[in-house]
């Protein structure tokens, strides 16, 4: 492409922005600006006004329909991955296949990295790795859903609902849990109901996470004069910050928890008496 | 649901749990699993290759230094050999310097004899023949002392007969 053929590509590009800026203001009105900016941020919070029917039997919060669609979504790639590129893999890598070994391998290497028990923790933390990092990049689909008031809306992260993150924290706490009892028995389970404020902080550092960019994404877009340039960087960076950063936390913090808990107890030598008052440590006995 | 804050509801708790079981239980068995394993498999591959090639290294040292400690025991041989060698041409040089020697001195002392000899004959023969002349000389001198004996004789008688 030539320098003068550039500058009409660029001309010709900022002309079709510039006749779709002009023509969404003087479209005025709809979307989002049918509720006050408070409402749309409150129910992003509170999930109490819209609410979307599952198959006719619940109202449910947007999310959950997300988690659903996310879950499909990864169920499907991981199954066209299993029949069509896994019996495909060679010793030496493609690009493709590069991905899928660091992604498992990253898990992986922090399971094996923080705990000797390590098969259960590496497959737990890329589930649930993947799952946030997929979820929140699900937002920026912007799939649209009818809620069960008649307006559509567009579909959040799972994460971004409070039942989505307390189920995420929560049951990351079990999974810590169990490799407590793995590691150390009945003592794993003292070890790790010491942390008892684990499942919350797990829970709302989540959802509070992916919530606030929520918020300021609902925010930008709320405006139809920030709807231009402002949401690349806010909607878009910021989403892909947090789903690698929410991820990272997630998982680190399970597997760092998961190795502190299941970690052998080593008792410290034990002392015993020797005539009278006299006390020597085994291990002294044993090194004389 | 109003008592509850944030809207917290336990079945959609639930709802969340059962739709990430099923997720971790796919994602488990289609992805994480498979590709464990195969990266497990090629590090057994590779470790089973790296540790051939280190047997493999290992036997060439092994040879090398059999093949150097056999390379050094021939030298050795070599050398061994070299010297008895050595040695059996210098006795058998000896030998044969000493049978040269031997054969000399019989060719020096047959040579000594037979010019002794020879001298000998040499001189007998030069006594024969000095004797011989001498004999004939004095032969020759008597022989003319006789004639001339005679001769006088000869004479004397004549001319005392002549008297």
């Amino acid at each position: 492409m030539t320098k003068q053929e550039r500058k009409k590509a660029i001309l010709v590009f900022s002309l079709i922005a510039l006749v779709f800026m002009i023509g969404s203001i003087l479209a005025g009105g709809g979307g989002g600006e049918e509720e006050s900016i408070q409402t749309v941020m409150r129910d992003a919070v509170m999930h109490d006004v819209n609410k979307v029917s599952l198959f006719g039997l619940k109202d449910v919060n947007p999310a959950l329909i997300s988690g659903f669609i996310v879950s499909g979504i990864m169920i499907i790639f991981a199954l066209i991955c299993r029949i069509f590129v896994i019996p495909r893999f060679k010793l030496v890598p493609g690009k493709f296949q590069l991905v899928l070994e660091t992604v498992v391998g990253i898990f992986d290497g922090m399971a094996k990295g923080n705990s000797h028990i390590n098969g259960f923790l590496g497959a737990y933390i890329f589930a649930a790795g993947s799952y946030i990092f997929t979820g929140t990049l699900f937002e920026l689909l912007g799939v649209q859903v009818m809620t069960t008031g008649g307006h559509p809306i567009s579909l959040p992260a799972p994460m971004a609902d409070v039942n989505g993150a307390i189920m995420m924290g929560c049951l990351s706490y079990l999974v810590i849990m169990s490799g407590g009892i793995v590691g150390n028995g009945v003592k794993g389970i003292g070890k790790t109901l010491k942390d008892f404020s684990l499942p919350l902080s797990l829970s709302f550092r989540l959802f509070g996470a992916l919530i606030s960019g929520a918020l300021v994404t609902e925010l930008v877009y709320y405006y139809t004069a920030m709807s231009y340039v402002v949401p690349v960087i806010v909607g878009v960076l910021f989403t892909l910050l947090h789903a690698l950063i929410q991820a990272y936390v997630l998982t680190m913090l399970t597997s760092l928890f998961y190795g502190e808990v299941s970690e052998k107890v080593v008792k410290p030598p034990k002392e015993k008496k020797v005539r009278g008052k006299k006390r020597v440590t085994v291990a002294k006995e044993q090194s004389v | 649901m109003t008592g509850v804050p944030l809207n917290i509801d336990w079945q959609q708790i639930l709802l969340h749990l059962f739709n990430f079981t099923i997720l971790f239980g796919a994602l488990y068995i289609l992805l994480y699993k498979p590709v464990k394993n195969f990266m497990e498999g090629r590090e057994a591959h590779y470790a089973d290759m790296d540790s051939r090639a280190e047997q493999a290294l290992a036997d060439a040292e092994n040879s090398k230094a059999s093949y150097e400690k056999k390379e050094k025991d021939f030298d050795e041989e070599i050398r061994a050999e070299k010297s008895k060698l050595s040695k059996e041409i210098e006795a058998e040089r000896e030998r044969r310097l000493a049978a040269a020697r031997g054969e000399a001195e019989k060719i020096i002392s047959n040579a000594r004899g037979e010019a002794e000899r020879e001298k000998n004959e040499i001189i007998e023969s030069a006594q024969k023949e000095i004797t011989g002349m001498v004999t004939d000389a004095m032969e020759k001198l008597t022989l003319e002392q006789t004639a001339s004996d005679a001769f006088d004789q000869f004479l004397d008688a004549a001319e005392e007969a002549d008297k």
